[in-house]
């Protein structure tokens, strides 16, 4: 270990000696203290305080990042490069270890500069949070400056596909040349008849209502005297003049649990609102009943998945901003680990070329998940519906999706909307992100630079200098 | 040569080269104006850090801003709109002299985003970030645009004005708000202590004028002279500013306008004169705390002036402007009439005659000619062809309407107005009278107007679910009743169900 140590203490220095340590801290600071006078919000505190948290730790992140895989790259390839490493390599310390220490030395580095900054955030938003008059500070405090955990009702999915399926099999019953139609026909059949199901799970026809039951668990002990949330969001079957519907709102059984009812909402679709409602409305099983009244003109659709989720205070700001400080550092410890395994096998150039263009392949994600959807790179026709295909996407597509899986086990976690939107995150979530990012992907990663490593010819190395 | 002296000399060498680069910039950019040699017009007014990066950044300032624009369309879609206002800063400001792209991220933020909440005081923070938009930055750069003119103009009228959006009412409650701390409380505003002001407070509110809502003085109380009196802690008066602005602008550089641009302008300016006929006068009920709007009759000869000269103007549009005066006039007349203004009414209804002595006057009715009906059955006819007039129901919701207004104007001290409204309900009632069959009287006959009044009466005088005790003991006092008794009396006991009953009510007209 103290040899590992060692190498780390050694990666600190070359930090100092490049000014990197210095000059990333001072960009870091003025990033942090510079962008409340730059940027401008939509004029509350709320906005305020979400855009510079989204807009600190972004810049923190984008900062951190490629100062991190330059620094990895930097530290191993031009140790080479310059023959130091072979005045290391010849002392008796393993090159696993070498390679270990470098790793270790940059993650003590990321972990200071990311608690100096992500401190300096924390200690702003908290002076800027006192010096609001108090209605604004609560609501800072009830919605954007705390750790929100959330339920939503039961997954139906189960009745819906066994509904779906009971249907299928009624209509090949009822109509049997549909049994003739090929797999794929079939199948779009299938998910036609899904579809319809699900509809009936989401759909609020005029004048009717939607009930959804919510099991709070094992939290109900804790949210007593707790007021809540709603988080909704709805589709409309039409349009409306004013661009609105009324919403008319119950949460509780009348007779069984306190009752309440909203005044009537004007309420944009397509759009998440959120709105408190008052504290005991379940039932002593923790059963929470929410009642939506359709009074409009035209149905209106609540997604199965976001339709519907209610918010409760679970934790404090602090913590949860440890945390999601917690999956950047993560993040952090990731792009190391492949800097020094490009670096390990690449000269300096090359190497931070190559880890750029792994970074920006991650980044462009969303061309991947097109690509994978669609089944071609070719592109489709948007009237006809038909896909091209080319061998090319014989390769492509099933690279892409396994390109796709990997970058979405470090992409799921998103600790910045989380942090600017009052969201939990959750130890399980960190340990998630630790188990996923570092030791399974830069596990990988420092495995196959480890090996690379080992097996350099360092010997063949020109000195640059 | 020394090498220090070189080096200086050098250099003041490249400061003189800067300063004439600079002094023939200027000369070139007014020529490129003058010649009309090139789209993007040389920024002004810009601030070193936009002046700077329009420059340095040059054609891919294009780029950034797409990339902007794409990251803003993906945040919006999520929800996410605290960076909106950040985000079309930054995409007008990498491209200012584009109007549509301000026109759009102000009606983004004044249309789509302010709707996407549920409450109203979000949603005018959001009008009002895309009024600022237009105004406050958008003409900074672009002075003359008369696109964004119509745009700030169009936000006052329809957004502000217009009742489609749920907190229109709230919307024009806070702008009355914020003009009154400019104007103050009363109707009328004083533009001399606002153009030449006197004394601190009024230095104060004309440099909030200024300063904040980037309006002139000078020019507001020109269009007032022009175009009113207009009621300025209304949105129409706004709409008519901003639109008149962008004529004036378009005057003094007509070789940059496009016709069709002027035609919008001018269109707003008559749409919001009848507007201001219609609903220009704001009436603040001190004791239910709301504000209530009344028609501006004062402003109807000023309205009709405006409708003539774009009919002269407007050749190409004349036949839809003619439509639009004719009904104009219309409504002027029966407006007048309600509100007990008879003589003003039989001139504005022998113009119209004068006018359009071919045309009909009464919808339905293609034999209606302004020669053929007087005053009083146009008059009748008007809230008859609203209502159907051999309805029961309709009818006696019209008249009770008619008689809740007779009762409010009381209240606000408004008797002319109150003595129309009983007119109108009396005739309303009486030509329903002549026109349902006589054997059916019995069946679906209406009582006299005295006595609806005496129900609309007691309900507004009910404790419980009428007015408040202040408005109550006005109407008391306007009506010579007994005050109120106390709440805590013992009721008065109910009258025998075979008593005598009575159709008078005291103190009513005739």
């Amino acid at each position: 270990m103290q040899k590992i140590l060692a190498i780390a203490g050694l990666t600190w220095k070359a930090a100092f000696r490049f000014r990197l340590f210095l000059v990333v801290a001072t960009l870091l600071l003025v990033a942090v203290v510079g962008l409340p006078i730059l940027i401008k919000d939509d004029g509350t505190a709320r906005g305020f305080t979400q855009i510079l948290l989204t807009y600190t730790l972004s810049t923190i992140t984008a900062l951190l990042g490629l100062s991190t895989l330059w620094l990895a790259c930097g530290t191993l390839a031009r140790d080479i490069e310059e023959c130091q490493m072979q005045v290391v390599a010849v002392k008796p310390v393993a090159r696993w270890q070498i390679w270990l220490g470098k790793w270790l030395g940059l993650l003590s580095l990321n972990a200071v500069l990311l608690a100096v900054s992500g401190a300096s955030v924390f200690g702003l938003l908290q002076w800027r949070a006192t010096r609001l008059p108090a209605k604004e500070q609560t609501v800072l405090r009830r919605e954007i400056l705390v750790a929100r955990g959330s339920l939503r009702e039961r997954s139906y999915q189960t009745e819906i596909e066994s509904d779906a399926e009971r249907l299928l099999a009624e209509r090949l019953k009822q109509n049997p040349t549909l049994a003739d139609l090929a797999p794929a026909e079939k199948n779009e059949v299938r998910k036609q008849i899904l579809e319809q199901v699900k509809a009936a799970y989401q759909l609020v026809p005029p004048n009717y209502e939607k009930k959804w039951e919510i099991d709070l668990g094992l939290v109900k002990h804790l949210l007593r005297d707790e007021p809540l949330q709603l988080r909704i969001k709805f589709n409309s079957a039409a349009k409306s003049p004013s661009g609105t519907f009324l919403g008319l709102w119950q949460v509780g059984v009348e007779q069984n649990t306190r009752l309440w009812r909203s005044e009537p909402m004007s309420l944009a679709p397509d759009t998440f609102h959120e709105f408190a409602i008052p504290p005991n409305l379940f039932d002593e099983n923790g059963l929470l009943t929410i009642t939506f009244d359709n009074r409009n003109d035209t149905a209106l659709l609540f997604p199965l998945n976001e339709g519907l989720e209610v918010l409760y205070h679970e934790g404090g700001f602090g913590l949860n901003f440890a945390r999601g400080l917690g999956i950047i550092f993560c993040w952090m410890a990731l792009l190391a680990a492949l800097g020094l395994a490009a670096a390990s096998f690449l000269s300096f150039p090359v190497a931070a070329f190559f880890s750029l263009g792994v970074l920006t392949m991650a980044l462009s994600s969303g061309t991947l998940a097109n690509v994978v959807s669609e089944g071609t790179v070719m592109g489709s026709n948007s009237e006809t519906g038909k896909v091209g295909h080319s061998v090319i996407d014989a390769v492509a597509v099933p690279f892409f999706r396994a390109a796709l899986s990997v970058i979405n086990l470090v992409k799921n976690f998103s600790p910045v909307d989380a942090l600017s939107t009052g969201r939990s995150i959750t130890w399980t979530e960190l340990g998630l992100a630790f188990s996923q990012i570092v030791l399974l992907l830069g596990g990988i990663i420092g495995t196959i630079g480890v090996l690379g490593f080992n097996r350099r010819e360092l010997a063949t190395a020109q000195a640059t200098q | 040569m020394n090498r220090r002296l070189k080096k200086f000399l050098l250099l003041l060498l490249a400061v003189a080269l800067l300063f004439g680069a600079g002094q023939m910039q200027n000369a070139l950019n007014r020529e490129r104006d003058r010649l009309g040699i090139t789209l993007v017009k040389p920024l002004e007014n810009a601030p070193p850090v936009l002046a700077f990066t329009t420059v340095a950044l040059g054609g891919f300032r294009g780029l950034i801003a797409n990339a902007l624009w794409m990251r803003a369309s993906d945040l919006q879609e999520d929800d996410k709109f605290f960076e909106a206002a950040q985000l079309a800063d930054w995409i007008t400001k990498l491209e200012p002299h584009f109007p549509q792209v301000w026109v759009f991220e102000a009606w983004n933020m004044a249309y789509n985003i302010s709707v996407k909440f549920k409450d109203f005081p979000d949603r005018w923070r959001w009008l009002q970030n895309g009024i600022e938009l237009l105004r406050d930055e958008g003409l900074k750069y672009n002075p003359n645009e008369v696109l964004i003119y119509r745009e700030l103009a169009w936000d006052f009228q329809h957004k502000v004005g217009a009742n489609l959006d749920d907190a229109n009412m709230y919307y024009k409650q806070q702008w009355a708000n914020e003009m009154a701390e400019v104007f103050g409380k009363m109707k009328g505003a004083n533009f001399e202590k606002l153009v030449h002001p006197q004394t601190p407070d009024q230095t104060n509110r004309a440099a909030r004028l200024r300063e904040k809502f980037k309006m002139d003085p000078q020019f507001m109380q020109e269009v007032d002279e022009q175009y009113g009196p207009l009621e300025w802690r209304l949105p129409e008066a706004h709409a008519i500013y901003w639109a008149a602005r962008g004529l004036k602008a378009a005057r003094e550089n007509p070789t940059k306008v496009k016709p069709d641009d002027l035609i919008q302008l001018r269109r707003v300016i008559y749409q919001d004169m009848l507007l201001s006929f219609q609903r220009g006068r704001l009436e603040v009920n001190p004791i239910e705390k709301i504000f209530e709007f009344g028609p501006n009759l004062d402003i109807i000869p000023k309205a009709n002036e405006i409708y003539e000269t774009n009919m002269a103007e407007d050749e190409k549009n004349r036949d839809h402007i003619e439509k639009a005066h004719r009904n104009f006039l219309r409504q002027a007349i029966y407006s007048l009439y309600v509100n007990n203004r008879l003589a003003e009414a039989a001139k504005w209804f022998k113009y119209l005659g004068e006018k359009y002595p071919n045309k009909p006057i009464i919808d339905d009715l293609p034999n209606s000619l302004p020669a053929t009906v007087t005053l009083d059955q146009y008059a009748v006819a008007c809230i008859q062809t609203d209502i159907n007039e051999t309805s029961h129901d309709r009818v006696k919701t019209a008249v009770e309407g008619l008689l809740v207004n007779y009762f409010r104007s009381l209240v606000m001290d408004q008797d002319d107005r109150a003595t129309g409204f009983w007119l109108l309900a009396r005739k309303v009632l009486d030509a329903y009278d002549r026109q349902i069959p006589q054997d059916r009287k019995e069946a679906i006959g209406l009582p006299p107007i005295a006595a609806i009044a005496k129900e609309i009466r007691e309900r507004l005088l009910d404790p419980e679910r009428g007015l408040t005790p202040e408005a109550r003991a006005v109407l008391r006092t306007k009506l010579n009743l007994p005050a109120e008794t106390s709440p805590t009396a013992p009721p008065v006991p109910a009258a025998p169900a075979n008593g005598p009953s009575t159709n008078t009510v005291p103190n009513l007209p005739a």
